[in-house]
């Protein structure tokens, strides 16, 4: 077990290696990919280092990813914080759901980018209107997933707790809250991925600072090299926080990761 | 597919409940929004339009032509973008997804890039696409895509790697070859995932479709969007976003209608 | 005592003469979905389970056992009849009410021994009290090594010890089993069912016990319900002795005992009636 792991994770950064050779030999100098279409992996790491110090546009890079991470991280627990509770009351009483739900499934199918011209209608190109774009977007997964973990407790254990004596209130601290725990981390992940991916788009579209603006600016300014930068940032800010989320599992929800018997 | 889940654990009983309790939300809704334009005028129609005004513009943008087109030809524009996109994605992506499952090394090479486009937004190939391709479809295919694509991939992946070696080990006692073990035992026990990830990608790309005409391109849906802001017409929005929501519903729709024909074993399981 | 007390004779108890029914089934009919459309589960069943009585309940597979069972301790409304306890009509599900679960039921999120403390939590008994009830419940069911393993992480037999061990920690006044050794390895189930005879004798729980093993009806039972095919009436009632040498010692050494042998043959030929009669 532990070598083979070991001889999986050397073969995936074996497979990495490769592919940036692959990438430097595509765009060397004289080679079949013009740098202008895609930069050679070294201007591209000059860059980044370059833009770790000197502002593009406005800011450096950490003030840009600062910037981008204020917003999505916001947004992202604002809707927790609704998406959450209303949730898990969403299911526990279905008048509160036959109430809510017509409303949300009405604007559940808008895609969230949609909704963008209308915030800056509304709210201007300030930080605001980029952050309610990211909560809708994050929104619809925290509050779906809250009540189907809520849904897909099993429903004898339900009745095994109240053969134990728990009463309604009881049961939805300690059975339905903690079962559903790991459909939660789930939904925090697929809400952030949902947030982030929104961000870059609003940012690509009304904002003065963050990765996205740096996106699309270098874009206009054929700076391809800063570009990939920026495309790197997100992709790799965005496993990063996944990630972390992924470990609060570990002690958020020890059960959930031991890994199913087989029999 | 969250509600298909939530329907089969029976959950939507109660129906005729469900649906009073919605008309009279939904209705106390459309009250509130008719009382603060038309009637008491509490926010100005330059903020919210009201329901009139929003039907007006309707009607106005299916008969005369808006940049060019009429809302048809926006929506055909969009959902010819849409298309190629989704199906690029459905063609590479599940053959790589199946082999990401059947054969390791397959996966472990191919997995940096495929890491790339999963965890890089498709908005964030946007700029880099109309580098490429300037303001044609295939940019906004290409953002399709890489939205698609993910999902397509895991899902046949996963689709794959849960068919229980049981079957697999069940075919290779009655001696069949691997690749027809794959084509008769695997693919058709991996298929409902398959689909699964088809109806995720084509939501996706949906979404990720109106993203990218909101900054390039001149029409569709997302662009029609974009005049609105510009213009500053919140009935033009209005119009754009209720048409890409009840599109995105009704294509939805049709591929979960279209499962039972695709997958007619499945008909037994649900 | 209460050795010939086995006439099922609904609604005609005498308060006068005898102690009301510790638990009594009273003309339970349940049907899944719409009368006459849905599943007919269980048809006019009625049984009394006097105090300190062992029933053990057998029948084909798919008879409506386990909804009688879920129907006694309150979880599912009977469609037609009534749940009486003591005497009076039950009420919602709790402690009083014991139930071992046919699929464990365990919860995921919680560890052995949060899981067996679990309803004395719910009840509020004190903290202390609650370490010795669950010491005492681990060391019976022999789970100590695993106080602070997840139910994922052990076996089925272990899982199912926890599942009675949960249910014995509340100290009921009733308990129902619903095939609580079917999931066990032949020689803990022979344990445990020695286990649950002692606690038996010892204790006087008042037990209504599901299984399909005609065995074990016979050796713990001091009645058997034997059921027929869905849906399940009731098809006889058999009295076993109760205290026989043979209902003491071990089981093996009780299968050999003639008396054993001819209850066995007897309920073993009504219950094969019912599943060649499909
Ligand atoms: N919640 C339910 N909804 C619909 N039908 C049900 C439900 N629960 C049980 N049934 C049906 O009622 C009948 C009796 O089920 P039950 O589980 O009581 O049988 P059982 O005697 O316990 O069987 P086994 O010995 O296999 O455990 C079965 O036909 C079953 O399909
Ligand atoms: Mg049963």
């Amino acid at each position: 077990m532990g070598q083979s792991r070991t001889l999986q994770v050397a073969a995936g950064l074996g497979a990495i290696l490769a592919w940036i050779i692959i990438w430097a030999w595509l765009t060397r100098p004289g080679g079949p990919v013009p740098t202008l279409y895609f930069p050679a992996p070294d201007d591209v790491w000059a860059k980044f280092v370059r833009m770790w110090q000197r502002p593009y546009i406005g800011s450096t890079l950490p003030d840009h990813i600062l910037a981008s991470l204020y917003i999505v991280l916001t947004g992202w627990g604002l809707a927790a914080l609704v998406g959450i509770p209303l949730g898990i009351a969403m299911a526990w009483w279905k008048r509160l759901k036959w109430i809510v739900f017509p409303t949300f499934q009405l604007i559940r199918p808008v895609p969230p980018l949609a909704w963008i011209p209308l915030t800056i209608l509304w709210l201007g190109i300030g930080d605001s209107a980029r952050i309610s774009v990211v909560f809708i977007a994050a929104l619809v997964p925290w509050l779906m997933n809250s009540m189907l973990a809520v849904y897909s407790v099993d429903r004898l254990l339900l009745d095994a707790a109240r053969t134990l004596g728990a009463n309604d209130r009881q049961i939805l601290a300690r059975v339905v809250c903690r079962t559903a725990l790991p459909t939660l981390v789930a939904a925090a992940r697929m809400a952030l991925g949902n947030a982030w991916s929104t961000l870059v788009a609003a940012e690509i579209l009304a904002a003065t600072a963050g990765l996205g603006y740096v996106a699309v600016n270098a874009s206009q300014l054929l700076d391809t090299d800063v570009l990939l930068v920026a495309m790197f940032m997100i992709g790799i800010l965005g496993i990063c926080m996944t990630g972390l989320i992924g470990l609060t599992q570990n002690w958020l929800a020890p059960w959930s990761v031991l890994g199913a018997r087989r029999d | 597919m969250i509600e298909r889940r939530l329907e089969r654990m029976g959950v939507m009983t109660d129906r005729g409940k469900a649906a009073a309790y919605g008309i009279f939300s939904l209705s106390v809704l459309l009250a509130l929004w008719i009382c603060a334009t038309s009637l008491f005028q509490w926010i100005e129609p330059r903020v919210l339009p009201s329901p009139a005004q929003v039907i007006r513009q309707f009607a106005w943008i299916i008969t005369e032509p808006f940049s060019g087109l009429r809302l048809p030809g926006h929506i055909l524009f969009s959902l010819e973008r849409w298309g190629w996109g989704v199906l690029t994605a459905g063609l590479v992506g599940i053959p790589v997804g199946v082999f990401f499952a059947w054969n390791p090394w397959f996966k472990t090479f191919l997995n940096p890039v495929f890491e790339l486009i999963h965890f890089i937004p498709p908005f964030a190939y946007i700029p880099l696409a109309v580098l490429w391709f300037g303001a044609s479809t295939a940019t906004q295919a290409m953002v399709v895509f890489v939205a698609a694509f993910p999902a397509i991939v895991i899902n046949s992946q996963l689709g794959v790697a849960q068919v229980q070696k049981i079957y697999i080990d069940a075919a290779r006692v009655f001696g069949a070859s691997p690749f027809r073990t794959l084509c008769r035992v695997v693919l058709p026990a991996a298929a409902p995932s398959i689909y699964t990830g088809l109806r995720i990608a084509i939501s996706n790309g949906w979404m990720a479709l109106v993203g990218a005409e909101l900054v390039v391109g001149k029409v569709g849906l997302g662009f029609m969007i974009a005049q609105g802001q510009e213009n500053a017409s919140v009935a033009t929005i209005f119009v754009g976003v209720i048409t890409i929501g009840c599109l995105g519903v009704l294509i939805d729709t049709l591929v979960q209608r279209s499962e039972r024909y695709v997958l007619p074993w499945r008909r037994v399981a649900s | 005592m209460e050795q010939s007390a086995g006439k099922m004779a609904p609604g005609t108890t005498n308060p006068a003469q005898e102690a009301p029914a510790k638990l009594e089934l009273r003309n339970i009919s349940k049907w899944f979905g719409p009368v006459g459309e849905g599943v007919h589960a269980v048809d006019d069943c009625s049984i009394e389970v006097k105090n300190g009585e062992f029933i053990v309940v057998v029948g084909p597979s798919g008879c409506g056992k386990s909804t009688l069972m879920t129907v006694g301790a309150g979880l599912e409304a009977p469609t037609h009849g009534e749940v009486l306890v003591d005497g009076r009509p039950a009420g919602p599900p709790g402690p009083t009410r014991s139930v071992v679960f046919q699929k464990f039921a365990l919860f995921p999120s919680e560890t052995v021994e949060q899981n067996i403390k679990f309803g004395l939590q719910m009840t509020g008994v004190s903290a202390a009290e609650q370490e010795t009830r669950l010491a005492e419940q681990l060391k019976i069911m022999g789970l100590e090594l695993f106080r602070k393993s997840y139910p994922s992480e052990l076996s089925g037999g272990m899982q199912q010890r926890v599942a009675i061990a949960r249910a014995l920690v509340m100290q009921p006044e009733i308990l129902l089993m619903d095939e609580p050794f079917g999931a066990l390895d032949a020689q803990t189930r022979t344990i445990l069912q020695e286990e649950v005879q002692r606690l038996h004798r010892e204790k006087h729980y008042t037990v209504l016990f599901i299984t399909h093993s005609v065995e074990e009806a016979v050796y713990l039972g001091d009645r058997v319900v034997v059921m027929t095919k869905r849906p399940g009436r009731i098809k006889k009632v058999i009295d076993l002795p109760r205290d026989v040498v043979w209902k003491t010692g071990d089981i093996e050494l009780a299968a050999e005992h003639p008396e054993f042998i001819e209850f066995r043959r007897e309920i073993w030929g009504l219950v094969r009636e019912e599943i060649v009669s499909i």
